[in-house]
């Protein structure tokens, strides 16, 4: 598995004119919402962060199409929904990125379900063929035991990876302000051919703004 | 709730809760299996079997369900030991 991740990578970071952004994201008004969201339901109705992403990320795909699609015969096609692959490590060694499709259009419940879903048959090796195609846009998180942020490797034939750092205490201006405030530093890998930094950075902006109002996630 | 340090052992009840523990670990992530059986119980099992959040959440569910104790989020914190786990258990178990 180690030596095929190997070879698509390769080609991937070989082929693709990548090109990397980063933006650093507030999400204390997230931990309080799913706090005191998650504080009043039984724990099999809880949310975890990593469900938020995912909805945040496939909100901002939605309104950026140019990202959302696949780079073919030198052309970008952009896909008709939101499929959003989530990379998952394995113990054993190796990466799956089974994705959960429509994800834009799903409920922050129906999100975390179909996590719940992937990770649980990523984990004990069985996934659903379904699971494995298709996806229009990629996420790796790097959970809170990882490092700050990561500068991803797109998969083929996709145009973009988004990447979440681990969530730490930082220093952060609010109102002049010195204040510390959890961050998490979103980043984009972007295949160049399909398009700017422009383009990209207005992606990570719209997703800042999901992230900041986690009610719009729902 | 008390007893965050209660270590106490030899009971039927904290052996079996241990083993149910352990199991639920085991559904969750069954190639750590191996190295379940010299799990210190005072270790923060969560960093050590490098078990991420939804790993944790699959487990407390696990135990939530089998148990029929309620796990908050902010129990969380202090129930990062094989140990503590158990205790919390046994404590709020009808």
């Amino acid at each position: 598995m180690r030596s095929l991740i190997a070879e698509r990578m390769s080609t991937a970071n070989r082929e693709i004119p990548h090109y990397h952004l980063s933006r650093d994201v507030d999400v204390g008004a997230l931990e309080i919402w799913l706090a005191e969201r998650n504080e009043h339901r039984p724990i099999t109705e809880r949310i975890l962060p990593a469900a938020c992403y995912i909805r945040a990320v496939a909100l901002a795909a939605s309104r950026h199409r140019e990202l959302n699609g696949f780079w073919i015969d030198d052309h970008f096609e952009p896909a008709e929904s939101v499929n959003v692959a989530m990379a998952i490590s394995l113990r054993r060694g190796g990466l799956v990125t089974p994705q959960i499709e429509r994800a834009d259009e799903r409920t922050l419940d129906e999100v975390m379900a179909a996590l719940g879903e992937l990770v649980g048959a990523a984990r004990t090796g069985n996934l659903r063929a379904s699971w494995m195609t298709g996806a229009t846009i990629t996420i790796t998180h790097l959970g809170d035991s990882g490092a700050d942020l990561v500068h991803g490797v797109i998969s083929p034939p996709q145009v973009a990876l988004v990447g979440f750092g681990r969530t730490r205490e930082r220093a952060w201006v609010i109102d002049d302000e010195v204040v510390v405030r959890p961050i998490v530093t979103t980043t984009l890998a972007a295949d160049h051919r399909a398009t700017d930094g422009a383009v990209g950075s207005r992606f990570l902006a719209t997703l800042a703004q999901h992230i900041d109002h986690p009610e719009d996630l729902l | 709730v008390n007893d965050d340090n209660n270590t106490q052992t030899g009971t039927h009840d904290s052996v079996d809760l241990v083993t149910m523990i352990l199991s639920a670990i085991a559904d969750v992530a069954p190639e750590l299996e191996p190295e379940l059986a010299d799990l210190d119980l005072d270790v923060d099992f969560w960093l050590e079997l490098q078990l991420d959040s939804m790993d944790h959440l699959a487990v407390m569910t696990r135990l939530a369900q089998q148990t029929g104790v309620e796990i908050a989020e902010r129990d969380y914190p202090r129930l990062t030991t094989v140990a503590a786990l158990r205790d919390f258990l046994a404590t709020n178990r009808n």
